[in-house]
């Protein structure tokens, strides 16, 4: 039907791609757990269940690609949405306590929850733009102390009594379709239109693969990754919102497993640690398959533990293919 | 002279280190006790000799996140020799060496190999390892240990006598620190191998055109570094006397912080043993003075976070200002 004549080269190209074969992965899971335990697996409960966790480890995994494709990496991801969430919900859930309005709690809630994620984005752009810290270190450092403020405030409990329409962000649907998974929707358009539409996006990318070249064409490499990283910290606090709604509550280690999992869903989706490749499709798959394996798993009855090591296994045997791929790509040539 | 102790890379660090020993100092007078720094000592030991290891990547342009995976390991099939198959001292170090030599090499083979990024392969190591451990223990304690193994890390080095009867002394696990310094300091500055691993650091290609075989170099890296994992596992089972799988939680963290602290680049070529040893110092100084002054331990973390951030920006401006200075010179 298909014949390879008749195909394309375009067409040809786009279904050798990265993208392409990793899709192909995605549905190969997916069909398998869907033989696995097709009654449970594909229950509209459970496929319900994974489009309400998604979005969170979906939008730090965006933030944390459009870093890794500047050369850096944000270690303080995770501490950066639930300091947020944390200065937010202490806010929203005082005044809400004191007799303020729901609507007035939330509103002013939510907008200290993007503050707080600003202000984190600011602290780690300044020290990695201007005064030049490695990424990973300043991050490092970061991530210690965000987590210190977090607890300050906390006391390591967690704040709970925010008011309904809050946690309603996070646990209702839209024509059946979960709001969060709307949210990630539309924070995966702006970005994709931000990183591969735009022309600040086009710089970042130029940025990763050699700044020294960036600056010298004339381009404000710092300001650029000051910015960068403003941005990826928004995108955490966002994430950190629909955790917090989610959980009805905010607490300093909520979604501490995702900031290993959002490197690895960028690496995994073809970005390149070293900086400057990376596409957001490419992230967004990984981000599927990443969920489908740990619902699947979790679904099947694996134990939790046996759970982390197919993960990691995923994670080495798609590079190594990867690696073979390019091994035979570039004997051919 | 003047000017030759100015020229110490380690300067800053070294300064900054002195600074928080006097504030901690002034305010308790009990860090500046010889009891106080053999407690440091001890329980800092098995940082020190991870640090040795990660130093070592870290000179490759690498980094190793599964350390802490690794030592969890090792330290359970330690824990499980000890009690299955013999107590025997040298036996359990071979034991404890071998397996984390193992793990080490695979590592380096996914990285030297298979051109698998050096954080992403050790992230994919981390949640294996550290996933099969979890699972095969069940995340419990292992006690049990045999009493001739506890009496040996009973021993002390060298004892002083106190006043008041009782003896202070050098615990005998810091016999393994010395070998993890001594062997490290030994390939990095008298072997091939040690002026390849800086030359990688510094430029992968021109060191390959060199004649150094980078691969094997940062198989051979990798490998040690599991090997000094391996000695630290046998130091700590022996300082705390059980195996706890759940230990050495986020310890990855630490190890890369301490050795960032002493002045190595995460981008490689560029770090010292002794800048790495002042480094795990502070670390452990500002640790152990936080509890001595009563911080409570929500300020822990924000001072810790805001010190690493700060002494590396110190440490960066430096870098920053010699390197205009270069320049200037240059151009005239």
């Amino acid at each position: 039907m298909w014949s390879r004549r008749s195909m394309k080269p375009e067409l040809k190209r786009r279904l050798k791609s990265k993208e392409a074969v990793l899709f192909l992965i995605f549905v190969v899971i997916f069909v398998f757990m869907s033989i696995l335990s097709p009654t449970r697996f594909l229950s509209l409960y459970n496929l319900q269940s994974m489009a309400y966790q998604l979005p969170e480890f979906g939008i730090l995994a965006l933030s944390m690609m459009i870093v890794i494709i500047t050369g850096g990496i944000n270690l303080s991801v995770t501490y950066t949405a639930t300091l947020a969430m944390i200065i937010g919900g202490f806010a929203m859930s005082h005044m809400f306590a004191g007799g303020s309005s729901a609507g007035l709690s939330v509103l002013v809630g939510i907008i200290l929850m993007l503050a707080g994620s600003l202000a984190c984005g600011a602290f780690n752009g300044y020290v990695i733009a201007y005064i030049g810290v490695t990424p990973m270190l300043a991050t490092l450092g970061a991530m210690t102390f965000f987590e210190g403020i977090s607890l300050q405030v906390t006391r390591g409990g967690a704040i709970s009594g925010f008011p309904i329409e809050f946690i309603k962000i996070g646990n209702t649907a839209v024509l059946g379709i979960p709001v969060p998974m709307i949210i990630f929707l539309f924070v995966l358009a702006t970005v994709y239109l931000f990183l591969e539409r735009s022309r600040m996006g086009a710089t970042l990318y130029m940025i990763g693969s050699n700044p020294k070249v960036t600056r010298y064409s004339g381009i404000n490499v710092r300001k650029n990754l000051f910015i960068t990283y403003l941005i990826a910290s928004l995108l955490a606090g966002i994430a950190g919102i629909l955790m917090a709604s989610r959980y009805n509550s905010a607490k300093e280690s909520y979604g501490s497993s995702y900031l290993l999992q959002a490197v690895s869903a960028a690496v995994l989706g073809g970005t390149s640690i070293a900086g400057g490749e990376g596409k957001v499709i490419g992230t967004v798959i990984a981000v599927l398959i990443i969920q489908v394996i740990s619902s699947g798993l979790n679904i099947i009855g694996l134990n939790r533990y046996l759970t982390n090591v197919v993960m990691g296994l995923i994670l080495i045997v798609v590079l190594t293919i990867n690696f073979l791929t390019r091994e035979k790509q570039f004997r051919n040539n | 002279m003047k000017t030759k102790l100015l020229k110490i890379k380690e300067l800053p660090i070294i300064l900054i280190l002195i600074v928080i020993s006097i504030i901690i100092s002034v305010a308790n007078p009990a860090f500046m006790t010889l009891e106080n720094f053999l407690d440091i000592l001890k329980s800092n030991l098995v940082l020190a000799i991870m640090s040795m290891g990660m130093l070592m990547v870290m000179l490759t342009g690498g980094i190793d996140v599964s350390v802490s995976s690794v030592i969890t390991a090792v330290a359970v099939i330690t824990g499980y020799s000890l009690m299955h198959w013999s107590s025997n001292l040298l036996f359990t170090i071979l034991v404890a060496v071998l397996s984390g030599t193992v793990m080490g090499l695979f590592n380096g083979l996914l990285i030297a190999k298979l051109k698998i990024p050096p954080i992403v392969a050790t992230l994919g190591t981390m949640s294996v390892i550290l996933g099969l451990v979890l699972y095969i223990t069940n995340g419990t304690w292992m006690t049990g240990i045999p009493e001739k193994f506890i009496d040996f890390g009973r021993k002390k080095l060298i004892t002083f006598p106190t006043g008041d009867g009782k003896a202070l002394g050098i615990p005998i696990q810091f016999l393994f620190l010395l070998v993890a310094v001594l062997a490290t300091w030994f390939i990095l500055r008298k072997t091939v191998i040690g002026r390849g691993i800086y030359a990688i650091g510094g430029n992968r290609d021109s060191a390959e055109r060199m004649g150094f075989k980078p691969d094997r170099i940062i198989i051979f890296v990798y490998a040690f570094e599991g090997f000094l994992i391996g000695l630290a596992a046998v130091a700590h089972t022996s300082i705390m006397r059980q195996v706890d799988p759940n230990a050495f939680l986020g310890f990855e963290m630490q190890v890369i912080a301490a050795v960032v602290l002493g002045g190595a680049s995460v981008l490689g070529g560029y770090g010292s043993i002794l800048g790495t040893l002042i480094g795990v110092s502070l670390f452990c100084v500002i640790n152990n003075g936080l509890i001595l002054m009563h911080i409570p331990t929500f300020w822990q973390k924000i001072v810790v976070g805001l010190i690493i951030i700060g002494s590396i920006s110190i440490d960066m401006t430096q870098k920053k200002r010699t390197e205009r200075n270069k320049t200037r010179v240059d151009v005239e």
